[in-house]
């Protein structure tokens, strides 16, 4: 019997093949982001400690600011580190610069953005191993015209020892002689992604924007002194600063990039669900195929003589066999598409560089930190929040046990249902998650309607689809026709694995189309009087260089200029401190409880962090469109806050009362209520700075303007030659452009292409999943249909014609779930969007990207051709004779 | 009886399709097998011909390399003016559908296609628009009109095969091959086939070549041609049942 199991298999190689494609894909999917998962985590973890392994302490700054990018800390100053230098059990210490206030010019003379990924740093070079990173080649900075940096950032931008490498500042742009490479690891040849640059002490400083100071010391302890004994002897020299060990000092830091990685697992595990139920579409239709086939041999078998258990064996070890190799293959392919997964993300938001891992402290610097990343957050801040949340959906959704072998329609009712109660219990508001319950709920009933609805609609469907030529008598598409509706649950199976993949390609779509649209249109209005609009390139720290603001007035037919800086606070305020009372931070209690934190504690008063973004006095009110301005912006310059009305009343403010707050570099600070605004430039635009209060309490390297707005006199060609003017003012600064405010829309809006891009990227692999399915089901199809292709090779029917009615075939499957997949999707997004809306009316106006919609449609029409392309061939090159009498 | 080694020869009648000295080799070596070991046979315009033989004697080989659905290894055939060795697969494919008619033992139908639709497929695959007065009569022959509409799959044996009879006449090609057309079907559904294949030869001047291994059958055929080996060994004109089972008998001995 093994015997015949094997003949049968070596006999069957397509089915084989066919069987093992849908196995391999759904293993390889599954494996592949547990992989990944796993290798982030890993790497990160590893290098991260390797980093900072030379700190054995780290001394720095009490006082504290969090904010939404993170916890900021004012540095501190170069001579404590003599201070430090005296406490007992100490080999070394030195300040450290780390600051992401730079970035490096490529040769093209663009700014070698860091996107969203792992920033530019600047630090300060140490000829000591306390320095985080190995040479590898040359030596360190050791005039201020020479700096060293990671061998991948030079690797990958075509830099070499001795090169002149230009690098741009907050202030200035300054060029550099590179003299030395370095890397992790002991050998220095590993790398994180983060592109740290070493320069001499003063030019560090002077680059971090904090002359004569650190942004912390770092501390290493000589032979048979532990950590902890280095922290407190060194809290016991420096009593006013805060000491923390090595080993807290990396945990906290990969905490921060772990957040950041989790988020990243977590989508790529979203993204492997749909894989995978994708996949499962396609296993599920192969085995009913291949089981359908079977029967008739089993019987076969059976009528012969062969006992019911001697089939059952054959079967088992064939299923054995086929299951045993392909996952294997399929755990390799997971691994292999791990790494593309890797380099896509690579690629698409920068995260790392050829070792997976990011950079300790700084990796998600980039994402959460930078006022044009502010900025982001405030042009449209709902665009975050549905990418996460929908998220969510989709996990809670895709995470069921969903074994499609079981599918019923019975199931396929309880999914309706239970999708449709989660969506009204999230549309009624009656759970604090409205967006998670009705994504669940809309996956819910996208897996029945693709499953249910499929079967009912696939015939229907596909005669509606070729009617445009069957009416006209084509036989080729009658026949295509027939085939896809001959078998409504196969064609439905084979297309619900499309239909996943194009509603939640259509979902982001019409969702990103109607963000845009609303942030456009809300953007145009803010805009004001606004001509032109003077920035930094996005995800930077360095700001427009202050020489825009201070002589732009006098170029000729400006009207008014007006810098804008942003800044973090805490707000001390009755409100405030309820808040803070309310949710504990969990971090710096726990930290502080565990007797981790040496010397002073967190230093910053109780109250709720919040971002605001700095207002010109003279003229921002007056340029920028924030509806009913009650109260004189110019008062008390030196301490004024503008803030939203309606949030204003809640905390029981008017205009002239004293408004308590904390910065981390300044403390305490009583600032003035001096104007309320009726409308902020988004939900989270609530609060408002003067300049001249943010760059009196900034922590060093956040004084910045992120924006410069002009306006311009009316005159024809003013505004066009005001452009010209400034960008010649700003002409030694690459990443700084000057739009109007088309280009500035265009620009803002560019964000929302980005993020839909590297969806429709992730997504591709369940349309590619889909496509594959289409192509397996098509051979086992074909396979089974021999004899009739052979009949219809006999009567006539050329080989053009037959590959054609094969393709076409494919083609109505594939538009088939397109369509149904277009036509789920746009209702979730209507859904999704009125959760959206449910509490902030007017949020989004919902816009069909009719062009999009119809090219997608017409791009899995053509998919659907060339997934067919191979069984196409296969049909066609049948030898006729052979086909007609095969069995 | 006559002429055990006919040569191709005219009549007034025509000749439509013929075999010259063809060979069809299986296979090489010590297990070579000739299929056909050089036929060569005329069948005549309008004219019903049977073919018999012992199972294994190349019956369909000839059937099928005349067809234009398999090559010979040697010699040639003809379709009216036609070797077909002279043409490609894509004109042997449009010979087929244009001027060819076959009718298989069993699965003769596009199981999702109609009745209708399967006896006007050759037609509709050219892309050539039926002649429909001419499809009517042949429907109306089979006595199909009823079930035009009907699957395959909702048809009995002996109506699928005379919708396949319908299709091989519908385009009205030049000659039809059958081959065992009634080897699946009871005597009286087999007769009522025969009867209206010899109609066809009669009334239209359908040319029919028809394989079985039935002598009643072959007793329709204006002639029989008899294969043993992959040689034509005999031929007996205007048959009858007896005559063919008594030959039959005496080859089997
Ligand atoms: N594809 C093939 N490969 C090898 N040998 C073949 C092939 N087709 C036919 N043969 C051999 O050629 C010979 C003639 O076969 P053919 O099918 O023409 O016989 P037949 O007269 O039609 O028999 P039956 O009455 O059983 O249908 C047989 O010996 C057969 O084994
Ligand atoms: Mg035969």
């Amino acid at each position: 019997m093994l015997r015949v199991a094997f003949k049968d298999l070596m006999a069957r190689k397509r089915r084989l093949v066919t069987t093992g494609i849908a196995i391999i894909l759904g293993i390889a999917f599954l494996s592949g982001t547990q992989v990944l998962g796993g290798v982030l985590n890993d790497s990160i973890d590893s290098l991260v400690t390797d980093v900072y392994k030379g700190y054995d302490a780290v001394v720095r700054s009490p006082e504290v600011q969090e904010s939404a990018f993170g916890e900021f800390r004012p540095p501190v100053d170069a001579d404590v580190v003599d201070q430090v230098r005296t406490a007992e059990g100490i080999r070394a210490a030195y300040g450290i610069i780390e600051a992401p206030t730079v970035q490096l010019i490529g040769s093209d003379g663009k700014v070698i953005s860091s996107g969203f990924g792992p920033p530019t740093l600047v630090f300060n070079w140490i000829d000591d191993p306390i320095r985080p990173g190995r040479l590898n080649a040359g030596r360190g900075p050791e005039a201020d015209d020479e700096m060293a940096m990671d061998f991948a950032t030079a690797e990958d931008n075509g830099f070499s020892i001795g090169d002149r490498v230009e690098v741009v500042g907050q202030k200035q742009t300054a060029e550099f002689t590179l003299v030395g490479l370095l890397g992790l690891g002991d050998e220095g040849n590993l790398t994180s992604g983060v592109k740290p640059l070493y320069f001499t002490d003063t030019v560090a400083q002077e680059l971090a924007g904090s002359p004569g100071q650190y942004s912390y010391i770092a501390a290493a302890a000589v032979e048979g002194v532990s950590e902890e004994q280095l922290a407190e002897s060194v809290s016991a020299v420096v009593p006013d600063q805060q000491v923390v060990t090595g080993d807290q000092w990396t945990e906290q830091n990969s905490e921060q990039i772990a957040q950041f990685v989790g988020i990243l697992t977590t989508t790529v595990t979203v993204f492997g669900v749909i894989a995978v139920v994708v996949a499962s579409f396609i296993i599920y239709n192969t085995f009913s195929i291949i089981v359908a086939q079977r029967t008739r041999e089993t019987a076969l078998l059976r009528a012969i003589g062969a006992h019911r258990r001697q089939v059952v064996l054959a079967t088992l070890i064939e299923a054995a066999l086929v299951g045993l190799v392909a996952s294997v293959v399929g755990l390799i392919g997971g691994t292999l598409l791990a790494t593309g997964i890797k380099a896509l993300i690579g690629t698409a938001v920068s995260v790392q560089g050829r070792n997976c891992a990011a950079h300790p402290r700084h990796a998600c610097h980039g994402v959460r930190s930078g006022p044009r990343g502010h900025l982001a957050v405030r042009g449209h801040p709902r665009h975050p929040r549905i990418a996460h949340t929908a998220d969510r959906g989709h996990d809670r959704g895709g995470g069921g046990p969903y074994r499609p072998l079981d599918i019923t329609q019975g199931m396929g009712a309880m999914l309706v249902v239970g999708g449709l109660v989660l969506i009204a219990l999230g549309l009624t508001s009656t759970v604090d998650d409205e967006l998670v319950f009705v994504g669940a709920g809309l996956f819910c009933i996208l897996l029945s309607v693709a499953v249910v609805l499929g079967p009912l609609l696939a015939g229907p469907a596909s005669r509606a689809l070729t009617w445009p030529l069957t009416s006209r008598g084509n036989v080729t598409a009658r026949l295509a026709c027939e085939n896809a509706s001959r078998n409504p649950r196969r064609t439905a199976a084979t297309a619900a694995a499309l239909t996943v993949g194009v509603t939640l390609v259509v979902v982001i779509a019409v969702l990103a189309a109607s963000i845009k649209s609303s942030v456009t249109e809300e953007i145009e209005g803010a805009l004001g009087d606004v001509d032109l609009i003077v920035s930094a390139g996005q995800f930077s720290l360095l700001g427009v260089p202050p020489q825009v603001a201070e002589t732009a007035g006098s170029i000729e037919g400006v009207r008014e200029v007006s810098p804008v800086k942003f800044g973090f606070f805490r707000l001390l305020d009755d409100e405030g401190r309820r808040i803070a009372a309310e949710n504990p931070d969990p971090d710096t209690d726990a930290e502080d409880a565990a007797g981790q934190v040496f010397g002073m504690g967190d230093d910053a008063p109780e109250g709720e962090d919040v971002v605001a973004n700095g207002f010109e006095p003279a003229n921002y009110f007056e340029l920028v469109d924030l509806g009913e301005v009650v109260g004189n912006p110019e008062d008390s310059p030196g301490s004024a806050i503008a803030a939203q009305a309606e949030v204003a009343e809640e905390r029981g403010w008017s205009v002239g009362d004293t408004i308590p707050a904390y910065f981390a570099a300044t403390g305490e600070v009583d600032l003035t209520l001096v104007a309320t605004f009726t409308n902020g430039l988004g939900p989270e635009d609530k609060y408002y700075l003067s300049n001249e209060t943010v760059a009196a309490n900034a922590t060093p390297g956040f004084d910045i303007d992120f924006a410069v707005y002009i306006a311009t006199d009316d005159n024809p060609g003013t505004r066009e030659s005001v452009q010209a003017e400034l960008e010649k003012l700003t002409e030694d600064r690459p990443d700084v452009v000057v739009q109007d405010r088309a280009e500035f829309i265009e620009a803002q809006t560019a964000i929302i292409d980005v993020f839909v891009a590297v969806v429709y990227g992730l997504l591709a692999l369940a349309v590619i999943i889909a496509l594959i399915g289409i192509a397996n089901t098509l051979s086992l199809s074909v396979l089974e249909r021999t004899r009739e292709f052979g009949l219809l090779r006999a009567v006539g029917m050329s080989k053009r014609q037959l590959r054609w009615a094969v393709r076409a075939e494919a083609a109505v499957i594939a538009v088939f779930g397109t369509l149904l997949g277009m036509v789920i999707g746009i209702a979730f997004a209507i859904a999704l969007a009125t959760a959206l809306t449910a509490d902030d009316p007017g949020l989004l106006t919902l816009k069909l990207p009719v062009t999009q919609l119809v090219v997608i449609t017409v791009l899995a029409a053509l998919a659907g051709i060339v997934a067919a392309i191979p069984p196409a061939r296969r049909a066609a090159r049948m030898d006729v004779l052979q086909a007609i009498s095969t069995e | 009886m006559s002429n055990p080694t006919p040569t191709p020869q005219t009549t007034q009648r025509g000749v439509a399709a013929g075999a010259i000295d063809a060979r069809k080799d299986y296979g090489d070596g010590d297990s070579i097998v000739h299929a056909l070991d050089g036929v060569t046979v005329n069948f005549e315009r309008a004219r019903f011909t049977a073919i018999m033989g012992p199972s294994g004697s190349g019956k369909s080989t000839l059937m099928h390399c005349l067809a234009g659905l398999d090559r010979l290894s040697a010699g040639r055939v003809f379709i009216g003016e036609t070797y077909l060795d002279t043409l490609d697969d894509a004109e042997l494919t449009t010979l087929r559908r244009d001027t060819i008619g076959f009718v298989f033992q069993a699965f003769n139908l596009i199981p999702t296609l109609t009745a209708g639709e399967n006896i006007t497929l050759p037609m509709d695959l050219a892309g050539r628009k039926p002649d429909q007065a001419w499809v009517d009569q042949v429907v109306r022959t089979v006595r199909l009109t009823d079930r035009l509409d009907h699957r395959p799959s909702e048809l009995s044996g002996g109506q699928q095969q005379r919708v396949a009879v319908a299709r091989a006449l519908s385009g009205r090609p030049e000659i039809i091959f059958a081959d065992e057309p009634t080897g699946n079907l009871d005597s009286r559904s087999g007769s009522e086939i025969l009867e209206f294949m010899r109609a066809a030869v009669d009334e239209l001047d359908q040319t029919i070549v028809m394989v079985t291994h039935d002598p009643t059958a072959a007793a329709w055929a204006d002639r029989v041609v008899f294969l043993v080996d992959g040689r034509i060994v005999d031929e007996m004109v205007s048959p009858t049942a007896e005559a063919v089972l008594d030959y039959l008998k005496q080859l089997g001995t």
